[in-house]
C-alpha cells in the first residue's frame, strides 16, 4: 500500500520499486516519486548517510548522530539548500499517556527532524537522527543556521533534548517554573485526565442514511462494510 | 552688527556638551506584552543606548495553546477545526497544507472543482490578509486614512468567503478529499450546480474590480507618500542570505530580493494553470516588504479572475471512507500562505489520530529574525519593522 521507496543501503539499482509500489497512482505521481527518490539519494551521498527514504513525496535522509552538524552543513553547502524550514522531534515511545499507542513495537528513541529547502527550486529534504532516551544530547546547529536557535529552544523545552553548545537554551514558550516536557508521549494532557475527550463519540460510524455518497470505498456491495468491525465502536453502535 | 554664529561650530559645541553632560548608562526597557504595536501579546526586552537599540530579546509564548499536543488526541477531521485558528487573519489558508498532507498519505485524488474552490478561497483570504496589513501598517506609522478605505473593500471579500463557507474567519470548510458541500446543501445535496452560492462568480468579479481599485488608491495614498517613504525606506534591511538562513519566508523573503514563491514550485493546488507574477523587492527594507504585499494583492485578484473564468464542473468530494484512517507513513506538505511558508509534518501510524503533528508556521521563523534585524536601529524603527513583518501571535506561538 505504501507508495515511494525506502532503502537502508546505498542508492538503489533501479527505480522499479517506486513504480510497483504506487501502481494505483498516476504516471505523473510516480514520476514525482522517482524525482523525490533521486533527490533523497543525492542528499544521502552529500550527508554521508547510509539510509534514506522517499515516501509520500518526503525525501528523508537518516544521518548518524556523530555526523549531525557535518551532515547539515554539507547539505546546505553542497546542494544549496540554504532555507531553514524547521527543526523538531518525534518521541518514539511504546507507552503513551495521550493519544493512541503505536501498532508495532518501536525502538524507544527521540528522532530529531530538520527540514532544509532550496530558495530557488522545489528541492526540500528532511534530515533525521536518532537519540537514545537516556542520553538525549545533540550538538547545536544554530551556528550553521541562525534560524535553528529558536527551534532548538522549542525542542529542548518540549522534549527535554539538550542541544550542546547552544548560546541560550532557556525556555521559549513555557514559563521558567514549568516542570516537565509537554510533547513527550509520557506527559499527560491534564484536561483529558479530568474528562475523556467527548469528541471521540463523533467519529463512530453514523447510520448509513446520513451520508450516502461517502460510503466506505473497499466494499460498497456489502451492507456492513468489513472495516467497521475494527473501529472500536464502544459507545455508539448503530442499531 | 553682531557676528553671525557659525552653525557648524555651534553644532559641534552642543554635541560635545551633550556627550559630556548626558553620560547615561544603558537602559533596558520593556515593550509589551500588551502594547498595540506588537499585534497581540508579544513582549520585547530592549537594551538601549540612548535612542539606539543595542539588543532586543523577544519573549513569546503568551498565546501558546499547545496545538501539537492537542492534535495527538484528535482525529484528522477534528484537527482541521483546530488548525484554522493558528493564523486567525487567514484561517482558511491554514487548512490547505494539512488537508493536502492527509490526502497525500491516503492517496486521495481531489476533484478538480474542489481544488479550484480551494484555490479561489485561498487567494481571497490572501487578499483579505494583505488588505489588513496594507492598511494597518500605515496606521502604525501614523496614517489612519488607508485603514478606512482598505477595510471597506475587505468587507466585500469577507462576504464572499462567508457566502461560500458560512464563516468569515474560521471557515473549517475543507474536508479530507475535497471541500464541504454548499452551505445549506448538506451532504445529501445532489445538485452539483448549487455548490457555490448563486451569483458568486459575478459578485467575485465585482469585488475583484474593487480590489484593483483600492490597490490604485493605496498607490497614491501610501506608496507615494513622502512621510511613508521616510519611515520605511532603508529601514531594517534584511539581506537575502540571512533571510534564508533564518527561515524567513513569504512576502518577507521576497522583499529581500529572493524570487521564491511556493505557488510556483509546489503542486498543492493547481497554480500552474494560471498566469501570475511573483513580486520581488530590491533592498529588503520595510518599504520593499510593503511593496511586495501590495503587488501580491493585484496578482491574487488576477488569479481569482482567471479561476472563476474556467472553474470546471464536477464533484466536490472524492470518495473517502467514513472513518478516516491514515495509512502508516510520514510526509511534509508546505504551502505559500499569506504569512509565508506554512507546513505540516504528519506522522501517522495507521490510525484515526496522528502520532505526531509538527506545525511549521511562518510567523515563528519570520519573527526569529527580530533580534538580528533590530540591532543598531532607532526606537521608532521597532514599530516600523514589527509592522512590516506582518506576523500574528497565534501563528508564532501555535
Amino acid at each position: 500500500m505504501r507508495s515511494g521507496i525506502s532503502v537502508t543501503t546505498s542508492p538503489p539499482d533501479d527505480s522499479t520499486p517506486a513504480v510497483e509500489a504506487s501502481a494505483t497512482a498516476s504516471a505523473t505521481a510516480s514520476a514525482t516519486a522517482s524525482a523525490t527518490a533521486e533527490l533523497a539519494a543525492r542528499m544521502a551521498e552529500l550527508a554521508g548517510a547510509d539510509s534514506w527514504s522517499a515516501e509520500f513525496g518526503n525525501a528523508k535522509v537518516r544521518v548518524d548522530r556523530a555526523r549531525w552538524v557535518e551532515a547539515v552543513t554539507a547539505v546546505r553547502d553542497g546542494a544549496g539548500l540554504a532555507f531553514f524550514s524547521f527543526l523538531s522531534a518525534i518521541d518514539w515511545s511504546n507507552e503513551v499517556a495521550v493519544g493512541e499507542p503505536l501498532d508495532e513495537t518501536v525502538e524507544e528513541r527521540y528522532e530529531i527532524l530538520v527540514r532544509l529547502s532550496s530558495g530557488k527550486t522545489n528541492d526540500s529534504v528532511t534530515l533525521s537522527t536518532d537519540l537514545p532516551k537516556d542520553d538525549a544530547r545533540l550538538p547545536t546547529i544554530s551556528g550553521v543556521f541562525g534560524g535553528a536557535n529558536w527551534h532548538e529552544r522549542e525542542a529542548a523545552e518540549m522534549f527535554g533534548i539538550e542541544f550542546e553548545g547552544h548560546p541560550n537554551l532557556n525556555k521559549l514558550y513555557l514559563t521558567d517554573e514549568f516542570e516537565g516536557h509537554p510533547l513527550r508521549k509520557s506527559y499527560p494532557l491534564l484536561s483529558r485526565e479530568v474528562k475523556p475527550w467527548p469528541g471521540m463519540v463523533d467519529v463512530e460510524d453514523m447510520p448509513s442514511t446520513e451520508n450516502p455518497e461517502a460510503e466506505a470505498v473497499p466494499s460498497p456491495q456489502s451492507p456492513v462494510p468489513s472495516e467497521e468491525s475494527d473501529t472500536g465502536a464502544a459507545e455508539g453502535d448503530e442499531s | 552688527m553682531s557676528q553671525p554664529l557659525d552653525p557648524m561650530a555651534a553644532a559641534h559645541v552642543s554635541e560635545v556638551a551633550v556627550s559630556v553632560e548626558l553620560q547615561t548608562p544603558g537602559m533596558t526597557i520593556n515593550i509589551g506584552p500588551q502594547h498595540p504595536s506588537t499585534h497581540g501579546v508579544l513582549r520585547l526586552v530592549a537594551e538601549l543606548d540612548g535612542e539606539r537599540i543595542v539588543n532586543v530579546e523577544p519573549v513569546i509564548g503568551y498565546m501558546h495553546r499547545g496545538y501539537e499536543k492537542l492534535s495527538e488526541v484528535r482525529t484528522y477531521p477534528q484537527i482541521n477545526a483546530l488548525v484554522n485558528r493558528i493564523d486567525w487573519v487567514s484561517g482558511f489558508s491554514n487548512e490547505i497544507p494539512f488537508m493536502v498532507a492527509v490526502e497525500r498519505l491516503m492517496e486521495i485524488e481531489v476533484p478538480e472543482r474542489a481544488q479550484y474552490i480551494r484555490l479561489i478561497l485561498t487567494e481571497l483570504v490572501r487578499i483579505s490578509n494583505h488588505l489588513v496589513f496594507l492598511s494597518s501598517y500605515p496606521l502604525e506609522l501614523g496614517a489612519s486614512t488607508p485603514l478606512m478605505h482598505a477595510l471597506r473593500e475587505r468587507e466585500h471579500v469577507l462576504e464572499l468567503i462567508e457566502g461560500v463557507t458560512g464563516g468569515r474567519f474560521h471557515p473549517n470548510f475543507n474536508r479530507i478529499g475535497g471541500v464541504k458541500p454548499a452551505a445549506g446543501g448538506g451532504s445529501t445535496q445532489k445538485k452539483l450546480a448549487q455548490d457555490l452560492p448563486k451569483g458568486f462568480l459575478a459578485e467575485t468579479r465585482a469585488a475583484m474590480d474593487r480590489v484593483f481599485g483600492i490597490c490604485d488608491d493605496l498607490d497614491t495614498l501610501v506608496m507615494g507618500n513622502e512621510i511613508f517613504h521616510a519611515r520605511t525606506k532603508g529601514v531594517a534591511i534584511v539581506p537575502p542570505d540571512l533571510a534564508l538562513e533564518y527561515g524567513v519566508s513569504g512576502p518577507n523573503l521576497r522583499g529581500s530580493g529572493v524570487a521564491f514563491d511556493l505557488r510556483k514550485h509546489e503542486n498543492y493546488l493547481p497554480y500552474d494553470k494560471f498566469d501570475f507574477d511573483v513580486a520581488v523587492g530590491e533592498n529588503g527594507d520595510c518599504f520593499d516588504r510593503y511593496y511586495v504585499r501590495h503587488e501580491e494583492v493585484r496578482q491574487a485578484a488576477r488569479i481569482v479572475n482567471q479561476a472563476i473564468d474556467d472553474i470546471p464542473t464536477g464533484p466536490l468530494q472524492a470518495k473517502v471512507p467514513r472513518v478516516i484512517k491514515v495509512p502508516k507513513g510520514e510526509t511534509y506538505v508546505r504551502a505559500e500562505n499569506p504569512k509565508g511558508e506554512m507546513g505540516y509534518y504528519v506522522v501517522s501510524d495507521g490510525g484515526r489520530i496522528p502520532y505526531r503533528l509538527k506545525i511549521r508556521s511562518a510567523s515563528f521563523s519570520n519573527l526569529s529574525i527580530l533580534p538580528w534585524a533590530l540591532k543598531g536601529l532607532l526606537v521608532p524603527d521597532i514599530i516600523a519593522l514589527l509592522g512590516s513583518l506582518d506576523f500574528v501571535l497565534g501563528d508564532v506561538d501555535r
